[in-house]
């Protein structure tokens, strides 16, 4: 059994400072989303249960080619990967449809493994999508997967519950970051893992028109500002009334 | 010329980092108190390949060369300069034993070191001193066996099972060699641990050999030799010790600049001040400098065949390194004020660590001395 881990190109954001309000990328190392780097460790905690391959996609500019090291240090065991210095801030439309592409090219899929967001834009849509593409069922929030033959027993963890589903192989599973604490690669490894096997995918091999609107902008990425009121009471009492006044109690 | 690290170095970077932000970072102080490092962090070295960066694969070490060490020991040092010379040690063991060991003896001794649970120790240093030509330990040659005499004193990592390199003059030649000792074999006892200002953790005492026998086998090298291999021994220390050090003026550069911007002095922080602002940027400098000079010496240690000949370069290095790590705590110290004294503030362990430096793996006097006579010869 394959198992297909996507995994999205995004600066350390370790490494990022903040200058006029706007975050410095320049010179920064690319690396994986954290949430990434869970579902790359769920995957290769599932090969340890119960055998198989894990292999890595990705979509991303030509600098991927080294980024997916990380990844393959880890022990991802193969990496399919679209690479484009067009792939830049790319929706996650055409994501879905590249890493989709991926997929097809690889046979004998058990599970295809997304963290819940992507460690920049956290839209967590491409999952979603992928699942719809190819036809196959998604589960969202997973927090615990338990192989079960031909199928996986999957815990979501929802806001005030946990949910328990069974669901057919292939599936799409999105996971949540507390699922696992990844594994440090081990230096060994590392030095290994430019000599693992790389598919390399061209973006006209997909037949994908790149140019127009499919690019996301970022116009702001500040908190919203929040007004503080700053009400100033003088005794338990007012205090109580303003509580009330603005709603924060009832009586 | 490329001023850039490799993706795999900037992994082994990360790697280094991270274990030792999330390993060794939450034993820190117990290092200090108990001086030795625990048995859980040699495991977790041994298993990252963090403890035998520079050893070929095939004896288990990484193979990730000196430019790999020196990279990934700059980050075990950043958070225990303890944990840097126990590893630089290793290093050291190892490396002696890579460069002038017969093929048995790297089977042995590299492997089990890598791969087993042996941690090595070079023995050098003499209650007399630390220059080669005041040795005493004697090695006397008895049949197919020598027997080894003497006192070493300062030697690090003696409580560990291994083999330590015993520089010894032979009692009939007078020529040095070096001579592999399996710690704790008959004959072998070591004093209680020195405590020391800083560096805490890795354990050091003297070392008392009283009629060790060491199979003719385990002399490095041939007879002729032992002059080369006690170079390359202490250019290699060096090249180790300047990693730990570049290591320790990162850890004072990251203390003293969040420090700077934290402490806030008549409702602004102290990196208001045009003065605190230039100290940051004087520390800024000098790791820098310190850090070109030290990635540099990993790059000539994994391209120089003779490795001998860097004795004079490893030398520079060491003694720039060092001494700047010096400076670089006294200046940071300054930005925090009182505060930096108190042992609840990571920069009082800084600064006595970076004050070790200079003083071991010869002074920087001494130093002086070998690079001078390089230079004038
Ligand atoms: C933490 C730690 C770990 C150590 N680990 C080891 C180890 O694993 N193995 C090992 O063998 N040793 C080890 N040592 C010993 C250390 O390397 C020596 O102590 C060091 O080299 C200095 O030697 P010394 O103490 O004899 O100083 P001395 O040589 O007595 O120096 C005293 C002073 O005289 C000056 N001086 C001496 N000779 C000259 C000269 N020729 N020209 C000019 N000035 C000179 C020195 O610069 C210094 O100022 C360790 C020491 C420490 C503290």
């Amino acid at each position: 059994m394959n198992i297909v881990v996507a995994m999205k190109q995004i600066p350390d954001l370790q490494q990022v400072r903040i200058r006029n309000r706007q975050p410095v990328l320049d010179g920064v190392p690319m690396t994986f989303g954290s949430i990434d780097k869970n579902a790359l460790e769920t995957a290769l905690q599932l090969k340890e249960a119960a055998g198989g391959n894990v292999i890595v996609i990705s979509a991303g500019t030509e600098e991927l080619e080294d980024t997916v090291k990380e990844a393959l240090a880890a022990g991802a065991d193969e990496a399919y990967l679209v690479l484009d210095d067009e792939l830049e801030n790319i929706e996650s439309s055409v994501s879905a449809h590249l890493l989709a592409e991926l997929i097809k090219q690889i046979e004998n899929i058990g599970i295809i493994l997304f963290g819940e967001g992507s460690g920049d834009n956290y839209s967590g849509q491409v999952g979603p999508r992928i699942a719809e593409i190819l036809g196959l069922p998604e589960v969202g929030y997973v927090c615990d997967i338990e192989l079960e033959d031909s199928r996986v027993k999957v815990t979501r963890s929802l806001e005030d519950c946990e949910e328990i589903v069974r669901v057919n192989l292939p599936a799409v599973l999105t996971i949540m970051a507390d699922i696992n604490e990844p594994r440090i690669p081990s230096v060994t490894q590392i030095l290994k893992a430019g000599k693992k096997p790389k598919q390399i995918l061209e973006v006209e091999d997909i037949g994908l028109d790149l140019k127009g609107d499919k690019k996301i902008i970022t116009l702001s990425s500040l908190a919203p500002e929040n007004k503080r009121k700053q009400i100033t009471v003088k005794n338990g009492e007012e205090l109580v009334d303003a509580l009330l006044t603005e709603g924060v109690i009832r009586r | 010329m490329e001023f850039k690290l490799s993706k795999e170095q900037e992994l082994i970077q990360k790697t280094a980092k991270e274990y030792a932000e999330k390993a060794i970072e939450p034993l820190v102080n117990q290092i200090e108190d108990e001086n030795r490092v625990p048995d859980e962090v040699i495991e977790g070295l041994r298993e990252l390949g963090l403890l035998c960066l520079p050893v070929e694969e095939k004896y288990g070490g990484a193979g990730a060369g000196f430019e790999g060490f020196v990279v990934g020991l700059e980050q075990l040092a950043r958070v225990s300069g303890g944990v840097g010379i126990f590893v630089s040690v290793v290093m050291l063991g190892t490396s002696t034993i890579a460069v002038h060991g017969t093929e048995e003896q790297k089977e042995k001794y590299l492997t089990g070191t890598c791969k087993g649970s042996w941690i090595p120790s070079v023995a050098m240093t003499e209650p007399d001193g630390a220059d080669p030509r005041m040795l005493k330990t004697t090695a006397k040659k008895d049949g197919d066996h020598f027997i080894l005499n003497g006192t070493k004193r300062f030697i690090t990592n003696t409580n560990f099972a291994g083999p330590m390199v015993v520089f010894a003059k032979d009692a009939d030649t007078g020529r040095i060699n070096g001579y592999i000792v399996d710690k704790f074999c008959e004959g072998y006892s070591i004093s209680e641990p020195w405590d020391k200002l800083g560096s805490k953790g890795a354990f050091l005492s003297d070392v008392y050999l009283k009629d060790v026998k060491v199979p003719v086998s385990n002399m490095l090298g041939t007879p002729d030799e032992g002059f080369q291999t006690l170079k390359v021994t202490m250019a290699m220390g060096k090249i180790g010790l300047s990693a730990i050090y570049l290591g320790n003026i990162l850890a004072a550069y990251d203390e003293a600049f969040n420090y700077s911007k934290d402490r806030i002095y008549l409702g602004k922080p102290i990196s208001q001040f045009e003065s605190v602002r230039n100290s940051i940027v004087d520390i800024a400098m000098k790791y820098e400098a310190a850090k070109l000079m030290t990635y540099r010496i990993g790059y000539l240690a994994d391209n120089t065949a003779n490795k001998a000949k860097l004795v004079k370069d490893s030398a520079m290095t060491k003694i720039f390194v060092t001494e700047t790590a010096v400076d670089v705590s006294r200046i940071a110290m300054n930005v925090f004020g009182s505060y930096g004294l108190m042992k609840d503030y990571k920069m009082s362990r800084i600064y006595r660590d970076a004050i070790v430096g200079p003083q071991i793996e010869g002074t920087a006097n001494l130093l002086k001395t070998v690079v001078a006579t390089d230079m004038y010869k």
